[in-house]
């Protein structure tokens, strides 16, 4: 059921009562009627809340720090920044859980949701938008396929004048996982092996030339 | 906001298309208070049976009358049948009975659906291509989203979708076979527009915008490696132009969650679902990404 079923149903039942009113009577449909009135009291009080925290944002305030995002990005040290940005004011909880509450009571005071809900969704956005790995990852990649495309004898050269670190930061943008154990031979084996295989599962074999 | 139409294609199955329109389009509305409308154009009706109770779905749909099929239907019989309004399903049912995300809207899908392909070529193919943008065009101007969500294959309905499209998002999941019909894929959408560019005067010709990864598994290399050698071959056809520059793999990759599963027998997105899990955070992280690329924010 939907909200607008409900209103039509309460509609109809209105429409209904009312016609019927004066000849309604007994203790049973009273007692009923009276358990409906005191479950309308209440939800009416539900309803006037939902609305006014929905038209202040509070509803969305609420939701957003109840949100995935919130769970995965919100630290007390950022809701403590947002708090002094926002409204001039510290937040007091040092428990994140108590601070939530602190904060969308104190924002609720200050009659500044709005501008508390924006701060958190940059916030929160700044936090998804993580490194892309920039040009050079571009460039070890285009090299990742290269020493894949060489004979034996070629990357064997090649890669013997390489230091351990170049080989690391090859092999770690192009999703090769290893540890500080893990040593040069060993290195150079995986290097080879997967560089070979991403050059020959690329379409038509091509190594991207340097213009990206 | 303008609208933006967005297909969701790819023509291997069970690379998440589904669960990436549902739980993008959850989230949209969610967290970013955007209204959307998702479009289900896949017979198996996957996306309507995540949004409504099977048995709900089945009364809506009967007959094929109140789905995404009458407005195929209409074109082949010549007929204007299809009522968008009755059509709509608005917000999802949740277990108190009662809707949530009420901006949320899904033109459910019926699997009469799967009767199209068969007559569908009666029609010149300029009709074909035409069919949703003709019927939905001036509805999506509502929304801020209009997910479609294709079936997997490239037949007439996907077509159509593309045709519909602003742009293309295709998810993929992470090993060779889905890599090697990427090209594919890319190659095919590249074949359509030229073809749909005599009927799409001034507009802009869809193309790939995203691709988006689910099914990831973090642990050992596998997964990495896989999604490095998407990259790898998404800039081999950037370079041969099969592929525009301005595609780009969203980050996060989706990483395999079982409560997103679980989702589709409650018929919730997982945001509603189980907020706290890790699908529904990826899921929030994806959609920030996405609405910084489709409202130029990146």
């Amino acid at each position: 059921m939907n909200y607008s079923d409900l209103a039509s149903r309460l509609s109809q039942i209105g429409e209904r009562l009312a016609k019927q009113a004066n000849r309604l009577e007994g203790e049973i449909l009273g007692r009923s009627a009276g358990k409906l009135a005191s479950h309308l009291d209440r939800f009416e009080e539900q309803l006037e809340s939902h609305l006014a925290s929905r038209k202040s944002r509070e509803v969305f305030l609420e939701n957003l720090l109840r949100s995935p995002t919130s769970k995965k990005h919100l630290t007390i040290a950022l809701l403590k920044k947002a708090s002094r940005e926002v409204c001039a004011k510290r937040l007091k909880s040092e428990d994140l859980a108590a601070a939530k509450r602190e904060f969308i009571k104190l924002m609720h005071g200050a009659g500044k949701q709005d501008l508390a809900v924006e701060f958190l969704k940059e916030a929160f956005a700044t936090a998804v938008r993580v490194e892309s790995g920039g040009k050079d990852k571009a460039l070890l990649q285009r090299e990742f396929i290269r020493l894949g495309q060489l004979l034996d004898e070629e990357f064997a050269k090649e890669i013997s004048s390489r230091s351990i670190a170049e080989l690391r930061r090859v092999a770690t943008v192009n999703g090769i996982r290893f540890t500080d154990k893990t040593d040069r031979q060993r290195l150079t084996t995986l290097v080879r092996r997967y560089a070979q295989r991403a050059a020959f599962n690329l379409p038509a074999a091509r190594v991207p030339s340097s213009r990206t | 906001m303008s609208s933006k139409v967005l297909a969701f294609i790819n023509f291997k199955g069970g690379v998440g298309k589904t669960a990436t329109v549902v739980n993008i389009g959850a989230t949209l509305v969610a967290l970013h208070e955007r209204k959307v409308l998702i479009v289900d154009l896949d017979p198996q009706s996957n996306a309507s049976l995540w949004l409504m109770r099977p048995d709900r779905w089945r009364e809506h749909v009967a007959r094929g009358r109140r789905s995404t099929f009458q407005i195929f239907d209409d074109a082949l019989q010549g007929k204007n049948r299809f009522d968008f309004d009755e059509t709509l399903v608005r917000g999802v049912v949740t277990w108190t009975g009662f809707t949530d995300l009420p901006r949320l809207h899904l033109l459910p899908a019926a699997v009469e659906l799967l009767r199209i392909e068969d007559r569908i070529h009666e029609l010149r193919a300029s009709a074909i291509y035409q069919i949703l943008d003709s019927t939905l065009g001036t509805q999506f101007k509502q929304y801020d989203y209009i997910l479609l969500d294709c079936p997997p294959n490239l037949y007439s309905t996907t077509k159509t979708a593309i045709f519909s499209a602003d742009n293309c998002v295709v998810p993929y999941v992470p090993d060779y076979l889905s890599l090697s019909g990427f090209q594919v894929l890319a190659e095919q959408i590249i074949e359509m527009r030229e073809k749909f560019a005599p009927y799409l005067p001034g507009r802009r010709k869809p193309n790939i915008g995203a691709l988006i990864v689910s099914h990831y598994r973090q642990s050992g290399n596998v997964f990495r490696l896989a999604v490095n050698e998407l990259e790898l071959s998404m800039a081999a056809l950037r370079e041969t132009g099969v592929l525009p520059d301005s595609a780009i793999l969203l980050q996060p990759c989706i990483r395999h969650c079982v409560r997103v599963a679980e989702s589709t027998s409650e018929h919730l997105p997982v945001i509603l679902y189980a907020p706290g899990s890790i699908g529904a955070q990826d899921y929030a992280d994806l959609t920030q990404r996405f609405v910084d690329l489709f409202e130029g924010k990146k």
